[in-house]
């Protein structure tokens, strides 16, 4: 009864302090003082300073502003058209056009970025002003961006899977290569969708590209290969041992003003505008990811997620029923928390449960993962969506439904990585046992 | 009733924190309710390295945290992390007592008081390939995370890397590093074995996990219900030391089931790095002064 | 009048400049680190180094962003209103936002106190005392507050808030 008590509050302060237009980020640290002073007698202001300073300043958290910082020099170099320039022949003549440059740029970029965030901002910076000129629906461009930029916590290196990792005691280079196959997948779904949608809509009518030959294609391909030197560069850092992933941000951000200076296009200014406009983006990140912090806190003390997770294992469930009730459970608590905290939260709960089911934790992984990616587009807490909100100026309610597509798809991945579970565990199985 | 939410930063599945589970149980149902003790495992409360502060400053009433953590601010914390000093649980078991008073006083002094504390399995030496000297150990990429695990490096000729406990199993995967110090549970949690090939039982130190109450928290307890959460106290230290031990020998099969040599250390080896555990504990007892003398004077006595 | 608004418009400012710095410093720090281990030398505590230059960068630039708009905020109920009852939601939002700001202050002069007091130490290599990057937490959010009352006292007394967006920013609307 408590608990229900609890959840009607939290849901009425939230909605109450967001409807009313308070920063999310404030409004987080509201809802998560009310909980506090009203479920416990600890000291609440005390506590709050403790998690907030805890969350604010974490080496794993740099990585965020650099990736951002990264995405800013090459918002303002000549690199976004050039990419579009290299990958535009190619994907023109796809049913769907350059709107899968979107997907495709996010794609090759999750491969460099752990988190969605910095995912989004980086591919969005380059590719929303060059699609809106060449005349592609708005919510296309949007919804798209929204949904493939989430594969950055699928496609390795992923914060996610980390976390998950740590918390289950389950081999983090498993996890990593768990996610290629379904991260792929699941981009070559949403680029399915796009062809769809380009076939059947009445309003899409982009800018026709002039045709080329394949000769003409090859030759603006180079305009790729400062994009994929960086991007290898920093991936190659990674995976040959130079760098750990956070390092590989830093390379990142060194590799995109070399080749700004390159380009010409660093000077004093660009590099101070950069600099300006990292500073603020990942400063109302930092705000509404210490908001969380202490929401999280304030969760943790109620024991409110905890007592849903008991509630459900509770129930007695088949290994689908049990994987239903999951999804639909996460989904729900995605919408409120970020998808990393609701996972830290309820896993104490929710791993012992699946373990009892038999079901193998590298794929749970995967599964969780997914729900994650759900959770960064669902509303009225979902961080794509901020970002985008703050990007383009979008209301959060057309932002929200141009990602509604992307939302489905992702739960028919769900359903896909239910009934193909070897996507996610045949490249861990099949990985070399044993030391290299 | 009372509610005491007790923060842990260990995984729901370590054995710290099932032995933490049973002993809030048997603490709830011993005073019938009156004290309920909810645990919060995996850090999903406060951070292990927020857990001190917060239970000194009344964030919370109780919580478990791994003491040598806080060598920095005081050196005496890290008596059980001298290496090579207790190199057993035994050796581990009298280093606390002659340890204990001074230990408690310190704590008492911070408005903590101590209930119980569980030793970790001891610490092992990893590699990516077979040792036999600390000759072999020179230029290894060792994986350090504290000032002893550092001067350790230092002395034994290895390179520092320092890396994060969460990029742990990547930085071995892509060799970023190529050795560490730790006990067999954490290679066997982080799965290893995929990177690295040899386990040597050198036993280098014991850390351990402390249970705390707030001080003014335990002082307003009342007297029959101390009784029945030292009772609880005691049980859970007897029960996590068995735990530990039998968890060593676990992940030393794991580790050998994982593929890793799992070996006691050569004479040559040993003798060497006793000769540097000799020196770290001259440094250390030069940190902690008389205090700290007395420890390893007290401890000394005692074989 | 003048003066103040001269001051505190530099106030904002020039914590974003030490903001931006901090972000510069993160990257320093990280490859510094990293070419420290390439040679294999060591930079003891650069990991923490650079989690205070990440708290640095945030809570400095907690009232630079505000004022140029990139805080997020939910607007939908702020556009549907007439000038009227919009100027109340915004002194409510204002209000509101001004109270969790100063009390996050309060709490986080008093944490910094007791580290400071107490002598508090990082746990990590670097072993620094931690008041001073913690106070990074007190300076930001006060700026924080300052400029949400700011704000607010403009509301009430002039009709609108002083949040203008970033010319960079708005070119990502167009
Ligand atoms: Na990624
Ligand atoms: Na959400």
């Amino acid at each position: 009864m408590t608990e229900l008590y609890a959840i009607v509050l939290f849901l009425f302060v939230l909605f109450f302090l967001l409807g009313t237009g308070v920063w999310v980020g404030l409004a987080l640290m509201g809802v998560a003082w009310v909980g506090l002073e009203l479920f416990t007698t600890r000291p609440v202001g005390d506590a709050m300073i403790t998690t907030i300073w805890a969350s604010s300043s974490s080496w794993t958290l740099t990585a965020l502003p650099l990736f951002i910082w990264m995405g800013e020099i090459l918002f303002r170099t000549r690199l976004s058209e050039d990419m579009f320039r290299g990958l535009s022949p190619w994907l023109a003549k796809l049913p769907g056009g350059l709107v899968h440059t979107n997907i495709v740029g996010c794609t090759v970029f999750a491969a460099v970025s752990g988190s969605s965030a910095a995912t989004l901002t980086t591919v969005g910076k380059m590719s929303i002003p060059e699609l809106r000129s060449r005349n592609y629906p708005e919510k296309m461009i949007i919804g798209t961006l929204a949904g493939a930029a989430t594969l950055g916590l699928m496609i390795p290196p992923s914060l996610a899977l980390i976390v998950y990792g740590v918390t289950v005691n389950e081999s983090i280079t498993k996890l990593f290569f768990a996610g290629v196959m379904p991260g792929l997948i699941l981009a070559l779904m949403f680029m399915g969708y796009v062809a769809f949608v380009s076939l059947t809509s009445k309003d899409w009518n982009p800018t026709v590209e002039d045709p080329m030959t394949f000769v003409e294609k090859l030759q603006n391909s180079r305009f790729l290969l400062p994009v994929f030197a960086l991007i290898t560069v920093v991936i190659g850092s990674m995976y040959l041992g130079y760098a750990t992933a956070t390092e590989a941000a830093a390379i990142g951000v060194v590799g995109a003003l070399v080749l700004a200076l390159f380009q010409g296009s660093l000077n004093w200014f660009s590099f101070r505008e950069s600099l300006m406009g990292a500073m603020r983006t990942s400063a109302m990140i930092a705000l509404i990811l210490a908001g969380a912090a202490f929401l999280k806190l304030s969760m943790g003390f109620t024991g409110l997620p905890r007592a849903l997770a008991d509630g459900i294992s509770a129930l007695e469930l088949s290994r689908f029923q049990l994987l239903m009730a999951l999804l639909v459970f996460y989904i729900v608590l995605g919408m409120f928390l970020d998808g990393i905290s609701s996972v830290v939260l309820t896993m104490a709960v929710v791993e012992p449960m699946v373990r009892a089911a038999g079901i193998d934790l590298i794929w749970f992984g995967i599964f969780v993962v997914i729900v994650v990616e759900m959770a960064q587009i669902t509303p009225p807490i979902g961080f794509n969506l901020f970002v985008l909100q703050g990007m383009t100026d979008h209301e959060m309610g057309y932002i929200t439904r141009a990602a509604l597509p992307m939302f489905a798809i992702m739960v028919l991945m769900v359903f896909v990585l239910i009934w193909f579970p070897e996507i996610a565990t045949w490249l861990p199985d099949n990985l070399r046992q044993g030391p290299v | 009733a009372e509610k005491w939410d007790m923060p842990m930063a260990y995984s729901a599945t370590n054995f710290h924190s099932e032995n933490g589970v049973t002993f809030a149980e048997c603490v709830t149902s011993g005073t019938g309710g009156e004290i309920e003790i909810t645990v919060h495992p995996g850090g999903s409360l406060f951070a292990g390295a927020d857990i001190k502060r917060a239970i000194q400053t009344g964030q919370v009433p109780i919580g478990e945290r791994l003491l040598s953590g806080h060598q920095n601010e005081n050196a005496i914390f890290g008596f059980e992390s001298v290496p090579f000093l207790a190199p057993s649980f035994e050796a581990s078991g009298k280093l606390w007592e002659a340890a204990k008073p001074k230990i408690e006083a310190t704590l008492e002094e911070q408005d903590l008081h101590l209930l119980y504390n569980v030793p970790w399995p001891p610490q092992g030496l990893y590699f990516k390939k077979e040792v036999n000297s600390v000759e072999d150990m020179k230029g290894v990429k060792f994986r350090s995370y504290n000032n002893t695990t550092a001067r350790f490096a230092e002395l034994t000729g290895m390179a520092p890397v320092t890396i994060e406990a969460a990029e742990v199993s990547q930085a071995f995967a892509t060799g970023v590093a190529e050795s560490m110090i730790s006990s067999g549970a954490t290679g066997y949690d982080q799965k290893v074995w995929e990177s690295l090939t040899h386990f040597y039982k050198v036993d280098a130190w014991l850390p351990r996990n402390f249970v705390m109450v707030n001080a003014e928290v335990w002082s307003e307890v009342s007297d029959a219900n101390k009784e029945i959460i030292n009772t609880c106290a005691t049980e859970a230290e007897e029960r996590g030391l068995k735990a530990s031990m039998d968890y060593t020998e676990f992940t030393y099969d794991g580790l050998r089931e994982g593929g890793m040599k799992v070996e006691d250390a050569g004479e040559e080896l040993m003798s060497g790095l006793r000769e540097i555990g000799e020196t770290m504990t001259a440094e250390w007892l030069e940190a902690a002064g008389d205090e700290g003398k007395a420890i390893v004077d007290d401890f000394k006595a005692m074989n | 009048m003048r003066m103040i608004r001269k001051l505190l418009d530099a106030i904002y400012l020039g914590a974003g400049v030490l903001a931006a710095v901090c972000l510069v410093a993160i990257l320093i720090i990280i490859v510094v680190q990293m070419v420290a281990r390439w040679t294999g030398t060591v930079f003891p505590g650069a990991a923490s180094y650079a989690g205070y230059a990440m708290a640095g960068a945030s809570f400095l630039a907690f009232a630079n962003a505000l004022n140029r708009g990139a805080h997020i905020r939910v607007s939908i109920l702020l556009n549907a209103l007439s000038a009227g009852p919009k100027r109340l939601l915004e002194i409510w939002c204002f209000g509101l936002a001004a109270a969790i700001a100063c009390y996050f202050t309060y709490y986080a002069y008093w944490f910094v106190f007791w580290s400071w007091k107490f002598k508090e130490v990082s746990q990590d290599q670097d072993a620094t005392l931690l008041w001073m990057p913690q106070s990074v937490m007190v300076v930001g959010g006060a700026i924080l507050s300052i400029a949400l009352i700011d704000n607010l006292v403009s509301v009430i007394f002039k009709g609108n808030h002083r949040i203008t967006r970033d010319l960079v920013d708005q070119s990502f609307g167009e």
